[in-house]
């Protein structure tokens, strides 16, 4: 144990570390799998040298590689996090909405076989197989490096960035924005009709993760003075996954567990091996690979949440009132008095002023929010709707009824943007919309739920409301940069309207809860309370009675009614007639695809097509 | 022109060698649901099989049927001890990706174990010459096209005038909606992996054959090939897969005669990132 295997561990601690929570970033808190993560260590990795080393004739020819600008410290550092950001950007292009994360992925693990072969066959840019060497140290012309000091110093400073590191991921997934994050990660479609840009969200996480990686390269060079495509295979992208599965995805803590225990490990238990001549060559490093196979298989068996899981954000009743710390500035005092408020208060902080106005005018009068003309969906060769033109007045709460499979959430889906139309228009307070974004149109209001469970099972029911806000100073990269002092004051608004929302709907004593863990009918009711967290103008409810208690689905749809009076308008899919009879008008009855009538549902009843086609069935 | 018709014949055998493998992959994927990054490792593992058996003093083409019998048994296997359980679990496809390629490391590093990581080739005759045109190829890479073809007519026949066919494709249409017309799925799962796990062990053999030697680890890149004639084609679709293996296979070692051999896998790639990019269910697929 002398001190130089002590500082050699502990760089590579370090290090490891670094790379595991840029991943655990990427996939444990954003659900961005980046097979191709090794890329951006080695970008960092190369990027550093090229910048530390003096040009290429210094070295009487015996490596070749662009560049060599003999840059002093700590420059050749942040060059190498600067490129591992820059070069995330054109794989960007692989990460939005329309491509399926495993598709993704294998795009990116293919660019990580790929351009290590590129860099093994073209010597002339970073000299090939054989990688660069002599490195230049940080700083090794005023201090000696062979020294035991140096060694010291330089093993604090990565142990150092380390935990900056630790601290800005911790930043990024402890604010509203790394809700916003987990909230893609359990379920994108979702997240994106809640306002949420998904594309936006995984390219910054996609480059944060490069310049994490890219610094942790560029550390890892200035320690070990060589780099060459053999230390940077696709297999190593999956060491580090292993690492982060094993210690907890989510959890960034576990992350550095993982690597402690993962590459740290198996690089140091290898070498208690006794060599033996009897033992055919590569069979140790062939029965490493192979553990690291089934550790991930048994790991994601047995205890699929990792060492360390993911912690639950517990929000306690009335924790919105945020007492001043000693250290802070003076708050702006949270509005959390009136909130909390009883009864009168509270359906205002649920659908607030700004976006609705009470309504008078008969239902037919009123001015148009949502137009549908002559829209039509087609998938293969079927028409799933048929040039469907029809109109949503202020205020209602009007229905949609019709047989299985007569368009009905396929409608409401392109309503809501979650499917493109494939004809027609769609207006929205007189804007044209048809061709504006899910997370767009969830942005001015026009807000849906979904007809199978849509929960963040992994987030708790307060978290899920909590996602929904709109305009939290927090929900965004550089407002979970500023810290919590920045976007605490909106946040404790935000706990407030949710809170008094839970009461509204008797599901205050399950906030605390994983949505995840919940009965279909309380799901159904998060659903429903997440939608209004939107501060929608027009709510789309796709079955929100579906599985829910007679009781409970009445007290919905009286909650609903008093919403309209205020202002929202909703249109709900619903196959319970009663539901209809009671609260909705005007009804609008569908099938095959197209609008068969509208009218009260009295005047529905009254009619024989509609009867025929679903009254009857 | 020599070099362009020699290449051409290169391209020939790579797109046969393709098209088995990636008919075995598309399909797996299309009606199991599982993409199964493994499916190098089972051919590797297939080919050094059937190299065992070569050894043994056996001739290569009955290592061939060792092989593709090894790896249907050793892919059913795969899929009802792995992969289902975890299925079964409600694991999410990400998850399955991931459960894959740790069961790739685990194949392919345990091959190397065995085998050791020296470069093999099979003890076999190449057989006379025969040309056509300028094209000149050997008796083995006849045969290996000629596989390849029947391969091609098989799965034709399969989808299209079979029962169990049908019952793939309408399985992976909509499992679900399969089930409840009365198609056993589970069974029909496990006639896929059974037939592909096949076609995984053929195109590792007759991959071998093509490349001469191999390791444990040739087939890294070989499935970059194969996800590129995949998707390509539009993943689940068997005729997609064939077009896109003619294409890819053409494309590469026509590209190899003119830029760096190293280079000629660019080609697979710049196709397999622009079709994810730009059109991700294939040129034969449904648009999305």
């Amino acid at each position: 144990m002398n001190s130089y295997y002590i500082i050699n561990l502990l760089i590579y601690a370090a290090v490891d570390a670094m790379a595991c929570l840029g991943l655990n970033q990427q996939f444990g808190v954003a659900g961005v799998t980046n097979f191709g993560f090794i890329i951006f260590q080695a970008a960092g990795g190369y990027t550093a040298a090229i910048l530390a080393m003096p040009d290429q004739s210094a070295n009487g020819g015996f490596q070749t590689y662009i560049g060599g600008w003999n840059l002093p410290f700590p420059i050749p550092w942040i060059g190498a996090a600067v490129v591992g950001g820059l070069i995330s950007l054109p794989f960007t292009f692989l990460v939005g909405r329309r491509l399926r994360g495993d598709f993704a992925a294998v795009g990116l693990l293919v660019t990580a076989v790929l351009l290590n072969l590129l860099v093994t066959n073209y010597r002339p840019l970073l000299n090939g197989s054989a990688g660069l060497s002599l490195i230049p140290q940080p700083l090794q012309g005023e201090y000696n490096p062979q020294s035991s000091g140096y060694q010291w110093t330089l093993t604090a400073i990565a142990i150092v960035v380390c935990a900056v590191v630790y601290l800005f991921v911790r930043r990024i997934t402890e604010s509203p924005y790394g809700r916003s994050l987990r909230a893609m990660r359990d379920n994108d479609v979702v997240a994106d009709s809640l306002g949420k840009n998904l594309f936006s969200l995984r390219s910054a996480m996609l480059v944060t993760g490069g310049a994490i990686a890219g610094l942790s390269g560029g550390i890892l060079v200035s320690y070990i003075t060589t780099w060459s495509p053999a230390a940077w295979g696709y297999a190593e992208t999956v060491v580090l996954f292993a690492a982060v599965i094993i210690g907890g995805a989510g959890n960034h803590l576990g992350a550095i567990l993982g690597a402690v225990l993962v590459p740290v490990g198996f690089e140091e238990v290898t070498r208690y091996i006794p060599t033996s001549n009897n033992l055919p060559p590569n069979l140790i490093p062939s029965l490493e690979w192979v553990a690291i196979g089934l550790l991930i298989v048994i790991f994601l068996w047995v205890r699929p949440q990792g060492i360390l899981p993911e912690r639950k954000r517990v929000i306690r009743a009335g924790a919105a009132v945020v007492p001043p710390t000693a250290a802070a500035p003076p708050l702006p005092e949270p509005p959390v008095l009136e909130s909390a408020a009883p009864e009168p208060a509270a359906p205002e902080s649920a659908a607030p002023e700004s976006a609705v106005r009470p309504v008078s005018e008969p239902p037919g009068d009123r001015e148009i929010v949502l137009e549908a003309v002559d829209v039509s969906k087609e998938f293969g060769g079927v028409r799933a709707v048929d040039g469907v033109s029809f109109t949503v007045r202020r205020g209602t709460l009007t229905g949609l009824i019709g047989p299985n499979g007569a368009g009905k959430s396929t409608l409401l889906a392109m309503l809501a943007g979650t499917l493109s139309v494939s004809g027609g228009t769609i207006y929205y307070q007189g804007r044209d919309v048809t061709h504006l974004p899910a997370y767009r149109r969830a942005r001015l209001g026009l807000v849906r739920t979904f007809q199978l469970a849509s929960e963040f099972k992994r987030l708790t029911v307060m978290e899920n409301l909590l996602t929904a806000v709109p305009d939290n100073r927090g929900d965004s990269f550089r407002g979970a940069m500023a810290g919590p002092r920045y976007w605490r004051g909106d946040e404790a608004a935000a706990i407030a309207r949710a809170e008094a929302l839970l009461e509204r709907f008797g599901l205050d004593g399950l906030a605390n809860s994983y949505a995840g863990d919940l009965s279909g009918g309380q799901r159904r009711l998060v659903e429903i309370m997440r939608a209004l967290m939107a501060e929608p103008r027009v709510l789309l409810l796709d079955e929100p009675m579906a599985g829910v208690h007679p009781n409970l689905a009445r007290r919905i749809g009286n909650e609903l009614v008093s919403l309209c009076a205020e202002g929202l308008t909703v249109l709900m899919v619903e196959h319970e007639l009663a539901i209809m009879d009671e609260f909705c008008d005007p009804v609008v009855a569908m099938a095959e695809g197209a609008v068969l009538a509208e009218g009260t549902m009295a005047e529905l009843r009254s009619r024989s097509e509609v009867v025929e086609a679903y009254l009857v069935g | 022109m020599t070099i362009f018709l020699a290449s051409v014949g290169f391209g020939l055998v790579t797109a046969s060698v393709l098209a088995v493998a990636a008919i075995g992959f598309t399909l797996q994927f299309g009606v199991t649901d599982v993409l199964n990054l493994a499916y190098g490792a089972v051919m590797i593992a297939g080919a050094y099989l059937a190299y065992v058996v070569n050894q043994a003093g056996l001739n290569i083409w009955v290592g061939l049927v060792v092989a593709v019998v090894a790896c249907s048994a050793g892919s059913v296997l795969l899929n009802s001890g792995i992969y289902t359980p975890f299925q079964r679990r409600g694991a999410t496809p990400i998850t399955m990706v991931i459960v894959s390629l740790g069961m790739t490391l685990i194949i392919e590093f345990g091959t190397q174990a065995i085998a050791g990581g020296t470069s093999v080739s099979y003890t076999m005759a190449q057989g006379p010459s025969v040309r056509a045109g300028g094209l000149v190829l050997t008796t083995v890479q006849l045969v290996v096209i000629g596989l390849s073809v029947l391969v091609m007519l098989g799965t034709h026949i399969l989808l299209r005038y079979t029962r169990l066919g049908k019952a793939m494709r309408a399985t992976a249409a909509n499992r679900t909606l399969a089930r409840n017309c009365g198609i056993r799925t589970s069974r029909v799962i496990t006639l896929t992996w059974a037939i592909t796990g096949g076609l995984c062990g053929l195109a590792g053999v007759i991959f071998a054959m093509d490349a001469g030697s191999f390791d444990a680890t040739s087939t890294d890149l070989f499935l970059i090939l194969i996800l590129a004639a995949t998707f390509l084609g539009g993943p689940g679709q068997a005729y997609g897969a064939m077009l896109g293996a003619v294409v890819i296979g053409l494309a590469t070692e026509i590209s190899a005669a003119y830029i760096t051999p190293s280079y000629k896998y660019v080609v697979a790639f710049v196709a397999l990132l622009l079709v994810l990019g730009l059109r991700p269910t294939g040129l034969l697929g449904a648009r999305a």
